[in-house]
């Protein structure tokens, strides 16, 4: 590990941004808490798509199946077996993770070419969805409904509203934290090298498959964690919410425009993007319907044509300059 | 037993015969040559030892074990080493990232990248760790090529033009480099087209043309063979 892992750790400045996250909910209306623990649902979820779209450029459609599988089926053990969701959460990123090294596998095993990856993992999720819609135990197409989280913490429940928000707070911070740990440490220089060049990087002693497959399983149980969290935030498993191909666009979105690969990069995406979003809903929905997509849709077209690598790299390039030409740019 | 044994090496691609029954023994701590025409399949035999293509027929035997089938990775780790003639580009990796990720193979975190900035130094890249492969000159990239090589500590390294493209003066700080390398007891096996520069390295040579090995032995008899200088050389030895 590199030594700026534990100056991050160490840092005043991130424990400074928790603290003052912390008390919004003090501050803020429960709307904007709720927009506010929506962004950090996608916070972690860009994050954690970020270890395997991002650093190793393996462009994943297939989170919404992790997702899916962290909220529907840990919502079902609870529901139909009545296995305690803290347990549920733990199967199901096991889960995820399995899948997530047999779908990396599957795509080193059988080279198709450039898109094989995207298109296995679109392929898995779409099975996914259809599991979830035809099986009852996951509550077919209408969905689960999770008991009232009554802020019983060993339940697996945080009390809702301002409990919530703080459970997401830590879920964010953790996968961010996650991505500052692999950035800094051998799995990141490989990761890095076989986004760049996958011969290069074997010839350089870097086991391709290997790594591929580590990446997607701590991607895939990272999202899997979010969905048993975000679920319980939500109180009910919609399929057509949580294991649908859209949710992996929205993650796959916010990453690009904050900045794929890099450790804050997905999280300010995500912060820019799900406020605006939600707030220009809000604003503009019921009057205007349609509207607030064609603005919403404005800015992120524009942010990409601005700033092809995302909005982190724009803002150290401006930070560089208003500090004056000596700074050198950041790994 | 030689270092590295190529026996009968042949590989194909759809009709054309690329290396057809190459042989020759590679002694642990030389520098051996390879030279021929271009397309004289040189690349593809490379290709074949590093284990990136799979041969058509015949076997490679490294440290005493065949490798056929083992990985270019597992063979990085086990000490054999080659650079690219094409040089290799990283789209968002600076010089510094790339050599520390070759020295991760036998170090941890820290002192890799300690290490590879000391590859850089030693290469003569020192100032430049922190600019990506692409925007460095045609030499500098070849160094850098270099300088991956030995991060990851190599014991036999098979250099593929590592001097083409470079001007007489340019040369000097490769060759100072793989005369050191090879004084630490690395074997070194090297295609090379510029002639002065591998009749001085190499201790031997193998001549290939149209994936056939035509001839082999010290500079001294290869230049003097006369189907060599038939082959390969033609008229400008002549002029
Ligand atoms: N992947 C490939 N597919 C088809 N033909 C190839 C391939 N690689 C090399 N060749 C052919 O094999 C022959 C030898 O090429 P190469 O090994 O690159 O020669 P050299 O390095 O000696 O110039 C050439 O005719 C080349 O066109
Ligand atoms: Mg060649």
């Amino acid at each position: 590990m590199r030594d700026e892992f534990y100056k991050t750790l160490a840092s005043p400045i991130w424990w400074g941004a928790l603290v003052i996250a912390a008390i919004m909910p003090f501050v803020l209306s429960s709307y904007y808490v709720h927009i506010l623990t929506l962004a950090l649902v996608y916070v972690a979820l860009a994050s954690s798509w970020n270890i395997v779209g991002g650093m190793a450029g393996q462009i994943s459609l297939a989170h919404s199946l992790f997702i899916g599988i962290g909220s529907m089926f840990s919502a079902a053990l609870l529901l139909k077996l009545g296995i305690n969701m803290w347990l549920g959460l733990v199967i199901s990123a096991v889960i995820s993770g399995i899948l997530g090294a047999v779908i990396a596998w599957i795509d080193f095993r059988f080279q198709l070419g450039h898109l094989s990856f995207v298109l296995i993992t679109l392929a898995f999720a779409e099975m996914g969805s259809i599991v979830v819609e035809g099986w009852d135990f996951l509550g077919g197409a209408s969905g689960l409904l999770l008991p009232k989280d009554t802020g019983n913490f060993l339940a697996f429940q945080f009390g809702g509203g301002h409990g919530a928000f703080w459970m997401m707070l830590a879920l964010a911070a953790i996968c961010v934290l996650v991505n500052v740990a692999i950035l800094n440490s051998p799995l990141g220089y490989y990761l890095r090298t076989i986004r760049d060049n996958e011969k290069a990087a074997q010839a350089i002693g870097v086991n391709i498959l290997r790594y591929k497959i580590t990446a997607m399983v701590i991607s895939a149980m990272l999202a899997s964690v979010v969905g048993t969290a975000y679920v319980r935030y939500l109180t009910f498993a919609d399929p057509y919410l949580l294991i649908s191909p859209v949710i992996t666009i929205e993650i796959v979105l916010f990453a690009t425009v904050g900045g794929l690969g890099r450790a804050y990069g997905p999280a300010l995406g995500a912060l820019l993007l799900v406020p605006l979003g939600e707030i220009l809903r809000g604003k503009l929905g019921s009057t205007l319907p349609g509207l607030h997509y064609f603005i919403y849709g404005i800015v992120v077209i524009s942010v990409i044509l601005v700033t092809p690598r995302g909005l982190l790299p724009l803002f150290e390039r401006l930070w560089a300059r208003w500090r004056g030409p000596a700074v050198a740019g950041k790994p | 037993m030689a270092f590295l044994e190529v026996s009968n090496i042949t590989r194909r691609f759809g009709g054309l015969v690329a290396l057809n029954a190459v042989s020759f023994d590679v002694e642990k701590g030389e520098i051996l040559g390879i030279i021929g025409p271009n397309g004289a399949g040189k690349t593809t035999l490379f290709g074949v030892i590093s284990g990136f293509i799979p041969p058509s027929a015949g076997d490679v035997v490294y440290d005493g074990e065949s490798i056929i089938g083992v990985s270019p990775d597992r063979l990085v780790r086990r000490g054999l080493m080659r650079s690219f003639q094409i040089v290799q580009s990283f789209a968002d990796m600076t010089a510094l990232d790339v050599v520390t990720t070759a020295a991760l193979t036998r170090r941890p975190m820290r002192e890799a990248i300690d290490y590879a900035a000391h590859a850089l130094l030693r290469v003569g890249l020192g100032g430049k760790e922190h600019k990506t492969p692409a925007t460095l000159s045609l030499q500098d990239k070849k160094l850098l090529e270099l300088a991956k090589c030995i991060a990851t500590d190599p014991r036999c390294i098979l250099l593929d033009e590592v001097m083409a493209g470079l001007t007489m003066a340019e040369t000097a700080a490769p060759i100072a480099i793989i005369e050191e390398l090879n004084k630490q007891g690395v074997t070194i096996v090297m295609v090379e087209h510029v002639m002065p520069v591998i009749m001085r390295l190499a201790q031997r040579m193998v001549v290939i043309n149209f994936g056939e090995k035509i001839a082999q032995g010290t500079p001294d008899e290869i230049l003097k063979d006369q189907r060599v200088v038939d082959a390969y050389f033609g008229d400008h030895l002549d002029a």
